[in-house]
């Protein structure tokens, strides 16, 4: 297509500018956080910079058990979401059965729905079957939003395959499963791990769910919206930072593991004598 | 398909598909029975129970729809659609160009833009509107750098309504954006340079070719947006103040201060089903799995 | 295909009445065929015709709504395809793009539960049956590959599965005219030197004359001739089929109750001679290649002459192929060679009644 030099250099400039106000408060947390004073005003000298609030976040135990539930919940919501998102999407995109129109309708409606109002639905839900919200209703809260998302990205990749790949393992003698577990799964593979990283980190920052089904238990968006919602306190932005740092550190351990996963079975392949 | 026969799909009858594509569907289906479908049924239900009651066996009454429609909810459910409609409207003029840029101009830039917009998907809304009230809090990094540069004064610039849509719009930028991109992507590229070709003006172009094939991404983008900001909360509440009640903010309250759940289910079934009429009449219109890319059956 | 008939050659796969229905839309209506022990049978149609359906049957992708698939005279329609000893190369050859090039090949035989080594062994030698260097593409990506050595691994891969009929899904069609042309050669002599039954499927009927030893022509759901392709070439059963090999010329003619015809031009009525003689009133098609045709010099005699202003011509190289006009509307093809090239506008056009069939429209 023609594009115009001086199109592109616009279209550059409008996008650069969307990414600065989309980061800009992100950049006032950081600048925040590490402000010494406990009343924060801008700008600060720089001798005033400290680390102490990270210090202190670090320190505390009760802000370690909010990383330790947030960490768990998000852990089980990506095993439960991706394990049934796997073949929700052979379901979406694979298979032809009768249902199926019918089923990639009602996929997404999950995700079309209100948060609070979903959250306070399995409250009250919960509370019908008397059972007590702690942390691991929240894993079933969070499983029912982000399962449609990891399904929606499996499927794409489902889309990409050509049907002839699994035609042509069953006309080479391949069963139902054995067809499943050498060439459907292997191909998905890449989708799985991109439905995971999703999983884990939607689940992470999320807070209208986790309010209303984590009961006596708290993750860590709602330690946060209770201290915002109350004042500023120093600590917010610390742990904010932190929050997010700790959802960066989970995706690059994640692709860690994949990435060696994958050079250890290439390995093994690339040496059958 | 192999074939270009005019041939309907192969049928599913040899490979056992049907079997195998209702099992496969099964888990998904039983945990939103489970997580979706009975969780609704119980806000409906209760919704029909007497005021100030957490039984669920009860004779049902329409107490709770009456005590609606003659206090001021309608007031908060008209703000929380408003700034809704507002929303998605702001969200259109800003994403329309990005995307367009996205999807049709930039080449390695596209991807950068996309992950940088995509990773903020993954921080904690409350964090990033926090971010804006350490902006524009009075001593905050607006109003300080203002007043350092300029030596004008400004007071707090949060707790009022722009700042609300504002927070909306940054907090669902991402839901408008990636649809849109998809949606201008699916317009070949041929056509728009035939339509030039054949003497259309920019405007022109954009009017008769770009709008209506990329309008399934507008749908979608806006659908997405408009239903998440109408059920939107934090950014009300942190931005805002108590400035407006929204919709979500009410219910929250009858949840949690009032202690009144059957007035809280009453309230939500409505606002459920004021955004599932809007929802059902949009997707109605079009199919998303052309969206997606593959067209098959 | 009378001829061609002999006792060794026993069917390996019958088709007995197979029909399938998608709704209303009859795709393959009750077709009848054989395909013998060790033959290279092609069948050929063009798109619509129902052969990619019928062979999704025959390998065992589609269920037959009616009729019987019989191999080695045992009923296999339900068969799934896993169970069935038979293989196909697809179209789209569905190499597994996440395994090597001789993962792909030991595929069947991983599935039939064969040692590594008995696996890497028969590997080995498929990948040397099809020149392809196995230390340099054993451990090869499928993306490295090209178009070509795709489509030898893909028929390794087959082949690995040892299967009593080769099924081909056209695979070669992607493929430019020349690399189609060696695989084709190649191919010929793969199914010659494994003396295995190989089954093609394509819309070409050039690629099956050069490989096959019989040819069936399909259309819309039915087969119109069987036969061997040189049967084929010589005495087309209808007009289809004519039409289906190339350029011909087929003169649309009404019996007049003898050995002639009339051909009805719009303008004027032809009168032809024809090969064989026409109930009155009855109406066919007559065949003439446009190699038969030939531009006759004055007082030159023919069986059949016909008044033509020439509109074009092209260059076929050592040929010269002329687009002339017998009445407006109604155009004949002739192929010359170089060395009798005509630069006249206007001509009589001849053929000899031997050099021209009568076929069922």
């Amino acid at each position: 297509m023609l594009v115009t030099r001086t199109q592109r250099i616009g279209f550059s400039l409008y996008a650069g500018l969307v990414l600065l106000v989309f980061y800009f408060p992100l950049l006032c947390i950081i600048v925040a956080s590490l402000s010494k004073r406990r009343f924060f005003s801008f700008p600060y000298p720089s001798e005033q910079i400290t680390f102490k609030w990270y210090q202190d976040a670090l320190n505390s135990p009760q802000i370690a058990e909010f990383f330790g539930i947030s960490l768990r919940i998000a852990g089980l919501t990506a095993f439960f979401s991706v394990l049934i998102g796997f073949f929700a999407a052979l379901a979406y995109a694979r298979y032809r059965w009768r249902g199926r129109q019918t089923f990639q309708r009602l996929v997404l409606l999950p995700l079309f729905f209100p948060q609070s109002v979903l959250g306070l639905a399995l409250l009250m839900w919960f509370n019908f079957l008397h059972i007590t919200p702690a942390w691991w209703t929240a894993v079933i809260g969070h499983t029912v939003w982000i399962t449609p998302i990891t399904t929606l990205i499996i499927s794409i990749q489902a889309y990409g395959l050509d049907d002839a790949l699994e035609e042509a393992a069953r006309d080479l003698g391949a069963s139902r499963w054995q067809i499943l577990r050498k060439i459907t799964l292997p191909l998905l593979l890449p989708g799985m791990i991109s439905a995971t990283c999703f999983a884990v980190l939607l689940s992470w920052g999320n807070f209208a769910l986790s309010l209303f089904t984590t009961g006596a238990d708290s993750a860590l968006p709602e330690w946060l919206y209770a201290r915002m919602t109350t004042g500023y306190q120093p600590l917010v932005p610390a742990v904010g930072v932190l929050s997010v740092l700790g959802a960066m550190l989970l995706v690059i351990v994640l692709f860690t593991v994949v990435a060696w996963n994958q050079r250890r079975t290439r390995r093994l392949t690339a040496a059958p004598e | 398909m192999k074939t270009s026969a005019p041939v309907p799909a192969p049928s599913a009858d040899a490979s056992g598909s049907s079997l195998f594509g209702a099992l496969a569907a099964l888990p998904f289906g039983a945990l939103m029975l489970f997580g979706f479908v009975a969780p609704l049924l119980c806000v409906v239900w209760f919704g029909f129970m007497p005021p100030k009651t957490f039984a669920l066996l009860q004779a049902p009454t329409l107490a709770n729809y009456v005590t609606i429609f003659q206090q001021t909810y309608f007031k908060s459910i008209l703000w929380s659609l408003g700034l809704a409609g507002l929303t998605v409207v702001c969200l259109l003029v800003i994403c329309y160009p990005l995307a367009f840029a996205l999807a049709k101009i930039f080449r390695g830039g596209a991807s950068f833009v996309t992950y940088a917009i995509a990773t903020s998907l993954f921080v904690s809304e409350n964090i990033r509107l926090f971010g804006w009230v350490i902006g524009f809090m009075k001593n905050g990094v607006v109003g300080g750098t203002l007043a350092t540069l300029f030596d004008a004064q400004v007071d707090s610039l949060l707790y009022n309504i722009p700042v609300i849509v504002l927070g909306m719009v940054y907090v669902y930028l991402p839901f408008m954006l990636f649809p849109l991109a998809l949606g201008i992507k699916m317009v070949p590229d041929q056509v728009r340079e035939a339509a030039f070709d054949l003497g259309a003006s920019r405007w022109q172009v954009f009017r008769k070719v770009d709008l209506p094939l990329s309008l399934p991404g507008v749908l979608i983008g806006s659908l997405l947006v408009f239903v998440l900001s109408a059920g939107a909360i934090a950014e009300a509440k942190i931005l805002g103040g108590q400035k407006v009640v929204t919709i979500a903010a009410d219910i929250e309250s009858e949840f949690t201060y009032a202690q009144n759940w059957p007035l809280g289910s009453a309230l939500s079934t409505l606002f459920i089903g004021l955004t599932t009429v809007v929802v059902f009449v949009a997707l109605a219109r079009f199919d998303l799995e052309k969206l997606l890319g593959k067209k098959r059956d | 295909m009378a001829a061609s008939d002999s006792p060794s050659a026993a069917p390996i796969l019958d088709v007995v009445g197979v029909t399938k229905r998608f709704g209303t839309f009859t795709a393959v209506d009750a077709v009848n065929f054989g395909v013998r022990d060790g033959e290279f049978f092609t069948l050929v149609g063009p798109s619509g015709s129902g052969k990619t359906t019928l062979l999704r049957m025959l390998v065992g992708m589609e269920k037959p709504t009616s009729g019987e698939i019989r191999l080695r005279g045992k009923v296999i329609n339900d068969l799934p395809p896993n169970q069935r000893p038979t293989c196909m190369v697809f179209q789209s050859l569905a190499l597994f793009p996440h395994l090597s090039v001789g993962k792909n090949v030991e595929f069947p035989l991983e599935i039939r539960g064969q040692s590594s080594g008995e696996r890497r062994t028969r590997a080995w030698e498929l990948l040397k049956l099809l020149h392809l260097d196995p230390h340099r593409y054993y451990d090869k990506n499928i993306a490295q590959c090209s178009g070509g050595e795709r489509q030898r691994v893909a028929l390794a891969r087959a082949l690995a599965y040892d299967p009593e009929i080769l099924f081909f899904d056209e695979p070669l069609s992607a493929l430019d005219a020349r690399l189609r042309k060696l695989l084709q050669k190649e191919l010929k002599d793969i199914q010659r030197g494994t003396k295995k039954t190989f089954c093609y499927v394509t819309h070409s009927l050039e690629e099956a004359m050069v490989m096959s030893d019989r040819v069936a022509i399909l259309r819309a759901g039915g087969i119109e001739q069987i036969g061997r392709p040189d049967e084929i070439y010589a005495s087309p059963k209808n007009a289809f089929v004519a039409e289906f090999m190339g350029e011909v010329n087929l003169l649309p003619v009404t019996g007049g109750g003898d050995s002639t015809g009339a051909w009805d031009t719009g303008r004027k009525t032809l009168a032809l001679a024809l090969p064989a003689p026409l109930a009155a009133g009855v109406q066919k098609k007559l065949l003439i290649r446009p190699e038969s045709l030939r531009f006759l010099r004055p007082g030159e005699v023919a069986g059949n002459r016909v008044p033509v202003r020439i509109l074009n011509e092209f260059s076929l190289g050592s040929r010269i192929q002329y687009h002339v006009e017998v009445a407006p509307g109604h155009t004949l093809t002739v192929e010359r060679l170089r060395e009798e090239r005509t630069t006249a506008t206007e001509a009589e056009l001849g053929w000899e009644l031997a050099d021209s069939q009568l076929l069922d429209a």
